[in-house]
């Protein structure tokens, strides 16, 4: 017992900057607090922001990401239980800044790793993209993939899978339906958003035509003006 | 993207006070009711939701937005006229120009921007009787109701507590201000346009027990170093790697 408590005084604990957990080591650890159970709401401040992130250390953002992830897991544990229990999971937005703090906390990494892959390489060191043309004939990103031991045109499964494409009439016929579609999309919301111009004037003339023109910027306002939609319950002066 | 999208028609002093993050309102919110499946899709991502919601006095967050947009809803589409500037803000003395309490002052309470609506409070009230039966002669309840910023309220100039139509300026320190155009005075943007419901203004906020310290966040551990995170964290825990990788192919 008394060698248990002289490893306990020599441990030196790492000098923490970010508040944590107390330590528990158990299942309880994927649960909340017990004072904040069945309660109405918790208190908590905002997600981390990437500039504050900035100016952490490696080793802090390595120890951060895994309280974060600590923190989520107890926050779907306890939201997983509350539904079990059909019980109201208190500020669900919880999880929201949590995963927040996440995503900016890897968005720091990837900068840091970045710029060290650009120094020394030139590439910026993620995975690589191409914009291709899909299957479909429609252009789209392809995500390249990490292959061991056989290239390209020795990796018959690849080639199999990705020989596919689109052609000939079936292939125009698609497309020139597919473009007519988005066309019609198009045409169908600038008709829109003439008519909605067109409400708004009748109802409200005397107003801010700059901010009008701001939110509209594709409606040629001098014809919805002209516009019979446009005219209201009134005698023109 | 798509979260500008369904955000993008919530006004930002209108959601400021509830001091929610945008993620959890886009998720409250959001009705999808199909979704594309994952693969090979000729188009990807394509949901089926709804696109237009009714705003009303109840936040877009809350059960009760939902109960007034459920799915399949449809309601009458509402005008809302486009403003340049956002004008009012939480604690503005404002005068109501219209109804029963026309000419009356009164603060700025609630602002609900997606339908350029303000709430003042104790003006322009209603009342409702809540829970009458054979028996009870029910409860009455008062509730303000909203006016619209165009030209139902207006502002109050502070130098002689008469309403006044303003603009938009900048002082010769470059800030963007209010002025009241019959006396050209300044109205200043009041200290309790600040508040959410966790805080009054930012300086009085009460640390909660899992929050990171201010000195703690603004404190500078980072120095720069020709090395990816990966290194420096195999660094600082002793981890040495001496294999070679095989060659690999990418494609």
């Amino acid at each position: 017992m008394k060698a248990f408590h002289i490893i306990k005084e020599h441990i030196i604990l790492p000098r923490r900057s970010i508040s944590v957990t107390a330590q528990r080591n158990d299942l309880m650890e994927f649960f909340d607090d017990k004072n904040n159970w069945g309660v109405q709401e918790v208190k908590t401040g905002r997600s981390w922001k990437v500039e504050e992130l900035r100016l952490k250390s490696n080793s802090d953002l390595h120890k951060l990401w895994y309280i974060l992830l600590k923190e989520k897991n107890m926050l779907l544990t306890m939201e997983h239980e509350c539904n079990e229990k059909m019980i109201i999971f208190p500020s669900p937005e919880r999880i929201d800044k949590v995963e927040e703090s996440m995503e900016n906390l890897e968005a720091v990494v990837r900068e840091r790793n970045k710029a060290y892959h650009l120094l020394e390489t030139g590439e910026n060191g993620e995975r690589p993209e191409k914009i291709t043309n899909n299957a479909f004939g429609l252009q789209h990103v392809y995500k390249e993939s990490e292959y061991a031991i056989i290239p390209k045109h020795m990796n018959e499964e690849w080639l199999r899978k990705d020989s596919y494409r689109a052609s000939g009439k079936d292939l125009r016929d698609f497309l020139l339906k597919y473009k007519e579609k988005v066309f019609v999309e198009n045409k169908k919301k600038k008709q829109r958003d003439f008519n909605h111009v067109c409400g708004l004037l009748k109802r409200f003339p005397n107003m801010d035509m700059e901010a009008l023109k701001e939110q509209y910027p594709d409606v040629d306002i001098e014809k919805a003006k002209n516009s019979k939609r446009s005219r209201g319950h009134f005698v023109p002066a | 993207m798509r979260l500008t999208q369904i955000l993008s028609v919530i006004g930002k002093y209108s959601k400021d006070y509830s001091n929610l993050p945008d993620r959890y309102i886009k998720r409250a919110m959001e009705q999808v009711y199909w979704k594309n499946p994952t693969g090979v899709q000729y188009r990807p991502d394509t949901e089926i939701k709804r696109k237009t919601y009714r705003f009303t006095t109840n936040r877009p967050w809350t059960a009760q937005f939902r109960q007034q947009n459920l799915p399949g809803r449809r309601t009458k589409k509402v005008f809302v006229e486009p403003i340049k500037d956002w004008s009012y803000f939480r604690g503005d003395r404002v005068e109501v120009l219209v109804g029963r309490d026309k000419g009356k002052q009164g603060f700025v309470k609630q602002i609900i921007q997606e339908r350029n609506w303000v709430i003042v409070e104790g003006l322009n009230c209603h009342y409702r009787v809540v829970g009458r039966d054979q028996n009870y002669p029910g409860m009455v309840i008062k509730s303000e109701a909203p006016l619209l910023v165009t030209n139902q309220v207006a502002l109050v100039d502070p130098s002689d507590f008469k309403s006044t139509p303003i603009e938009w300026r900048f002082t010769e320190d470059g800030q963007k201000v209010r002025v009241s155009s019959r006396t050209g005075r300044i109205i200043p943007i009041p200290a309790s346009a600040e508040e959410t419901v966790d805080y009054k203004s930012k300086k009085t906020y009460n640390e909660q027990p899992k929050d990171t310290l201010a000195d703690d966040v603004i404190a500078i551990t980072f120095s720069p170093k020709l090395e990816t995170f990966e290194m420096s964290i195999m660094e600082s825990m002793g981890i040495k790697e001496d294999r070679v990788p095989p060659k690999s192919y990418w494609y």
